[in-house]
């Protein structure tokens, strides 16, 4: 099940310098805390001169788009999914 | 000439790189949960949506490129069905593009998903074509993402590059060259080869030639005879390993299409959305630094009709106000109100904006000026931030999509960043 929102979300964001990595660690969405496991990827886009990072995340067993609007740091979560149709 | 051109001789230092699956693929990069599963990326999530990317595992099921969303439902019920994330594929290829560049300079992608590299005289040859395939391969998994495959095909030309490269799909790794292609032609239908179709197939039939085989061994008249043109003397050469393919053409025009969601046929529900797109390709003429000679309008209807027109304007157009006023000129000229399926506008006859020709009537360069001033604010704040009044309706219609096989779209995109 694929769920399209467009939820605030908190999200803990660690740049480590010695491999230069920048790695989402966990976020807290309704109250709930979820541990990242897996990055899927990451890409950048632009909305006017706005860039956005998204970082395609996997739980233990759902998967989360978060996104970062660089001008104002905040992050939104975009996207939920079990991994299963519909 | 028949007689003294045998197949090159020269060594490999072609290759042409193949995302497989592409947009399914990266979706599958992005959602890990997602991977070994039937997944499908369409235009449209809906049931009548076209599929355009089915995954590996979807394919092996039977769903198809093409097919719609509920048909692919009935191959597989349990499919998962995503609509297309544009951006996402152009970072995947921006990465593959930088990847790629560091073997050589001479590459060129064909499509958001293709690339083909010239390997000659670069150092990275000294180290084996097959060496740097598999290095190439092993650092997309690495760096990029480890669910991403490419394939690879080998050859002393772009034709047997990118025919060895559909040999094995996922993951394949082929070369044909002088010592292979008989014995890879000899395995091979005529419709396997790039550019042979139905009709093509049929052409080559009524002169006797059924096999690849048989189109390798055929002279060169029987081939100028088969074509009734000079494709048939590029065949001849393309089979034999010889170079035809590698030639950039310029651009001719701009244009943007869509494919309606909804059976519209009225000019008020369908002027908004052709202001969307004359809007986007305004913005993408002007950006480009052309104006452009005339308009033309192609209508496809449901029914299966078709109606196109062009007009050559007097003055040369810059402004997406005057793209838009040829345009519906041509749309209300339009004989037919019946269901449209998709419509495609294109302006043709570039000129370089170098200068612009003053008018008595008209402040030209106060016109051209605040077109400028327009783009500027929508780059700045977001597409469509200032857009025509009758664009209001259209803002659930003509989403961002990478078109197939959209190189020049990509150039835009490349340049952008």
């Amino acid at each position: 099940m694929i769920d399209r929102i467009s939820a605030p979300v908190s999200v803990a964001l660690l740049f480590d310098h010695s491999t230069r990595r920048v790695v989402p660690k966990w976020l807290i969405w309704e109250g709930r805390k979820y541990p990242i496991v897996k990055i899927g990827l990451h890409h950048t886009y632009r909305k006017g001169r706005t860039l956005y990072h998204v970082f395609s995340v996997t739980s233990e067993n759902l998967f989360f788009r978060l996104v970062l609007d660089t001008d104002t740091l905040h992050w939104r979560l975009e996207e939920i999914s079990d991994g299963e149709a519909n | 000439m028949d007689k003294i051109l045998f197949f090159n001789q020269k060594e490999s230092t072609i290759m042409h790189i193949d995302l497989n699956s592409c947009f399914a693929t990266i979706e599958q990069q992005a959602n890990p949960l997602l991977r070994g599963k039937p997944i499908a990326v369409a235009a449209y999530a809906t049931d009548y949506g076209c599929i355009i990317a089915p995954s590996v595992e979807a394919k092996r099921l039977g769903v198809k490129v093409g097919m719609r969303v509920k048909d692919g439902k009935l191959v597989y019920p349990d499919l998962v069905i995503l609509p297309p994330d544009p951006n996402k594929y152009r970072n995947i290829h921006l990465a593959l593009r930088k990847l790629i560049s560091q073997y050589s300079n001479n590459f060129e992608p064909k499509s958001i998903d293709e690339f083909v590299v010239n390997l000659e005289g670069y150092p990275a040859f000294a180290k084996g074509m097959h060496n740097v395939a598999a290095q190439i391969k092993k650092r997309i998994k690495s760096e990029i993402g480890e669910a991403i495959t490419v394939s690879v095909g080998i050859g002393p030309n772009r034709f047997l590059a990118k025919l060895a490269c559909g040999l094995h799909k996922p993951d394949g790794l082929d070369e044909i060259n002088k010592d292979n292609f008989l014995r890879i032609y000899s395995r091979l239908k005529l419709t396997d080869l790039c550019g042979i179709k139905a009709k093509n197939s049929l052409r080559l039939n009524s002169m006797g030639i059924y096999s690849v085989l048989d189109f390798y061994n055929s002279p060169l008249a029987k081939l100028k005879a088969a074509f009734h043109s000079i494709l048939g003397y590029y065949w001849f050469l393309r089979l034999r390993g010889w170079e035809i393919d590698d030639v950039v053409f310029a651009r001719r025009s701009y244009g943007n299409s869509y494919a309606f969601p909804k059976p519209f046929k009225t000019p008020e529900e369908i002027a908004p959305i052709l202001s969307k797109l004359v809007q986007k390709m305004g913005f993408r003429l002007r950006k480009a630094g052309y104006k452009a000679s005339g308009v033309h309008l192609a209508i496809s209807f449901r029914n299966g009709t078709f109606w196109h027109q062009a007009k050559t304007s007097k003055r040369p157009l810059y402004t997406s106000v005057e793209i838009y006023k040829d345009a519906f000129r041509l749309f209300v000229s339009c004989p037919y109100r019946k269901p449209v399926r998709d419509m495609s506008v294109s302006v043709f006859g570039l000129i370089k904006r170098d200068f612009s020709q003053l008018d008595l009537f008209e402040d030209v360069p106060k016109k051209e000026a605040l077109a400028q001033s327009q783009d500027a604010i929508n780059e700045r704040w977001g597409s469509f931030v200032i857009a025509p009044a009758r664009m209001l309706s259209s803002s659930e219609f003509v989403p961002d999509r990478i078109a197939f096989g959209g190189v020049k779209e990509l150039e835009e995109f490349v340049n952008a960043v």
